[in-house]
């Protein structure tokens, strides 16, 4: 189980942020916590996929894409705010991330 | 840009429309509605109230063809006017038409005639209504054929876009039936694609033969531009070869994740999408290291 630090923390939002500015087409500075992803930003599951994968691939985590899936059924993610929160967990707990609804 | 690096894609169908391309490419709009003009003309005249804002023919399985068709072959007339001079053309799924036109192989009309007579073909051989197809995102292949099994569903997959994003095509109830348990599989995405035609499985075997008398009777030439094949990754260089593909393409799967890979393989390191959507573009940020998709618009202004 990795340790969610501050500098984690700063970097996903970083990364998070800058996705959504840059795939969307939107001003960075107007993107905050409450920003919707669909309704505001136009985003939609293929974004979602590739911010996955980039975290995937920067903190070499191991799970499955069906486990995020099942997991986003009971915890649908709506704004950019809950989107992070979400790949903190995913982060700190990869494929163990069910096991939270125990 | 390296001259023959840049393929043209052309989607099947449009989902929405990007915002008014005439504002950065003021020429499209008069290429646009010398096309519509023709079509309209010589298959239906009811394209003529086309509006992207009001009327945009989402919904209706043909006309929406027939507008992708129109928009791709303008997007490419428009390229190839400004020297883009294009390695490869490709169709994905019925964007095969307006991939056949770029290169020269068909005329504008023959591509509606395709359109028209292909539909004709399978509406005669199949009951409105019973089928359909779905997109889903998030699941392996494995898992979507576990699904398929276990809940007996007539389904087949019929392409794959990417590791992660495949087309599945058949009875509409276990269409909608697998897109159910599909989510609750742990798919990402999985959603009706709101045609009511199984495009590329066997259901169509009989309207393919019906739709290959028009195609072996129409005036075909070898593509002028290398086509490549979305069912076989195979290049398309001469008119019998088009032929099949156009009649093939109707009853067959196909695979973009390799056509794509094979694209990039054969020198291509740009992408531009001749469509008003951006779902090849959207798709292609899976199929890692197969170059890199460029706006068509500024592709005309570099």
């Amino acid at each position: 189980m990795a340790k969610i630090t501050e500098k984690t923390r700063n970097e996903v939002r970083e990364i998070v942020f800058a996705f959504f500015a840059e795939e969307c087409e939107a001003d960075k500075s107007l993107i905050n916590d409450n920003t919707n992803i669909i309704k505001d930003l136009d985003g939609d599951s293929l974004m979602f996929l590739e911010l996955i994968e980039i975290f995937k691939k920067k903190y070499n985590l191991d799970i499955e894409l069906k486990t995020i899936g099942k997991y986003a059924i009971k915890h649908p993610v709506e704004t950019i705010g809950q989107l992070i929160e979400m790949q903190m967990l995913i982060i700190e707990h990869e494929n163990r991330l069910l096991e939270l609804d125990k | 840009m390296a001259e023959n690096d840049i393929a043209l894609v052309f989607p099947a169908f449009i989902s929405d429309y990007r915002d008014d391309p005439s504002r950065e490419i003021p020429a499209f709009r008069a290429v646009f509605q010398v096309f519509l003009d023709k079509a309209a003309s010589f298959i239906d005249k009811d394209l003529l109230s086309f509006d992207p804002k009001s009327n945009p023919m989402l919904h209706d399985e043909l006309r929406n063809q027939y507008l992708t068709y129109i928009y791709g072959c303008s997007c490419a007339r428009i390229l190839l006017s400004s020297g883009i001079k294009p390695g490869i053309s490709a169709g994905y799924s019925m964007g095969i038409y307006a991939s056949l036109f770029t290169a020269g192989s068909i005329t504008f009309e023959t591509g509606l005639l395709f359109i028209r007579n292909a539909y004709d073909a399978i509406r005669k051989t199949l009951p409105p209504g019973q089928y359909g197809m779905g997109g889903v995102i998030g699941l392996s292949e494995k898992d979507i054929m576990e699904i398929v099994l276990k809940h007996d569903l007539n389904l087949a997959i019929v392409n794959r876009n990417s590791d992660y994003s495949f087309i599945l095509a058949g009875n509409r109830v276990h269409v909608n039936v697998f897109l159910l348990k599909a989510i609750e599989e742990g798919a990402l995405h999985a959603k009706s694609l709101g045609v009511t035609i199984p495009y590329h499985t066997n259901l169509l075997s009989g309207a393919a033969k019906d739709f290959s008398r028009t195609v072996f009777t129409a005036d075909v030439r070898a593509p002028e531009i290398p086509v490549i094949s979305v069912l076989n990754q195979d290049m398309i260089c001469d008119a019998d070869r088009a032929r099949n593909e156009v009649v093939n393409n109707i009853h067959t799967t196909f695979n973009w994740l390799a056509t794509q890979l094979q694209m990039h393989h054969a020198g291509i390191h740009t992408f531009t999408e001749c469509g008003p959507s951006q779902a090849l573009r959207k798709n292609s940020k899976f199929i890692s290291g197969s170059g890199k998709f460029v706006n068509w618009d500024v592709l005309v202004k570099k």
